[in-house]
């Protein structure tokens, strides 16, 4: 992964992207113990317009394939590891990559989704695996209940909330 | 909840916690050979005939 991040990073230099957070499976090995993944998924911002995904993400695509990186499906394989590139889709998102954690790989600087909005953005994706997700942070005392309370009433994700917690934390109690 | 069970259970939360612990790029490490290994058992026959079912 030290290349595959390494590579990211050149995109940064180079203006392709303006700023990355890693989130899914990877973001959470950040906090959690490993769990088994196939990809990474990449957030990025972008000063343009949202919903003009696909167009945004050509530049993406064009650079890494002109450096010998191929499609495969919606990743881009970048040494060895199959990339997401996720532009983000909301201002969830984009305070997600603006407030991630600076941290590195084997000496390569990057950058992670705080355990608030990694989890924050669990309960907005709702898959079976998310909610297992947000049980594990919650289980490891990662998360800092006021700052995940902020972030969920910002982005109007309380009630959501809520009903995970009826849902799944009743018995804890 | 019987105390084999018990002990079990704490065993796999230590363990979990030891792991969590560990620096992000030892971490980064074993997350590779967790994809090393569900690319080896996917393309394994088992894998294979688990797929078409």
């Amino acid at each position: 992964m030290k290349e595959t991040l390494q590579i990211i990073n050149q995109m940064l230099v180079d203006g392709v992207i303006r700023k990355y957070a890693i989130g899914g499976a990877v973001g959470a090995t950040f906090y959690l113990e490993p769990s088994a993944t196939l990809d990474i998924d990449i957030f990025v911002s972008f000063e343009t317009a949202p919903g003009r995904a696909l167009i945004l993400l050509s530049p993406i695509y064009d650079y890494l394939k002109a450096r010998g990186c191929r499609e495969e499906g919606e990743h881009v394989v970048i040494g060895g590891w199959p990339v997401q590139f996720l532009p983000a889709p909301d201002a969830l998102a984009e305070e997600a990559v603006a407030q991630a954690v600076e941290t590195d790989v084997e000496g390569v600087r990057t950058w992670v989704m705080t355990a608030e909005h990694l989890v924050a953005i669990a309960l907005q994706t709702g898959r079976a695996k998310d909610h297992i997700r947000i049980l594990q942070f919650i289980d490891s005392g990662m998360v800092d209940a006021d700052t995940l309370d902020a972030i969920l009433a910002r982005h109007g994700f309380l009630e959501q909330w809520e009903q995970f917690g009826h849902k799944f934390l009743e018995d804890r109690k | 909840m019987t105390e084999w069970l018990r002990t079990l259970l704490e065993n796999k939360r230590r363990t979990r916690r030891r792991l969590a612990a560990l620096p992000f790029s030892e971490k980064i490490k074993l997350l590779e050979k967790l994809r090393d290994r569900s690319l080896a058992i996917a393309q394994s026959p088992l894998g294979r005939r688990y797929r078409k079912q």
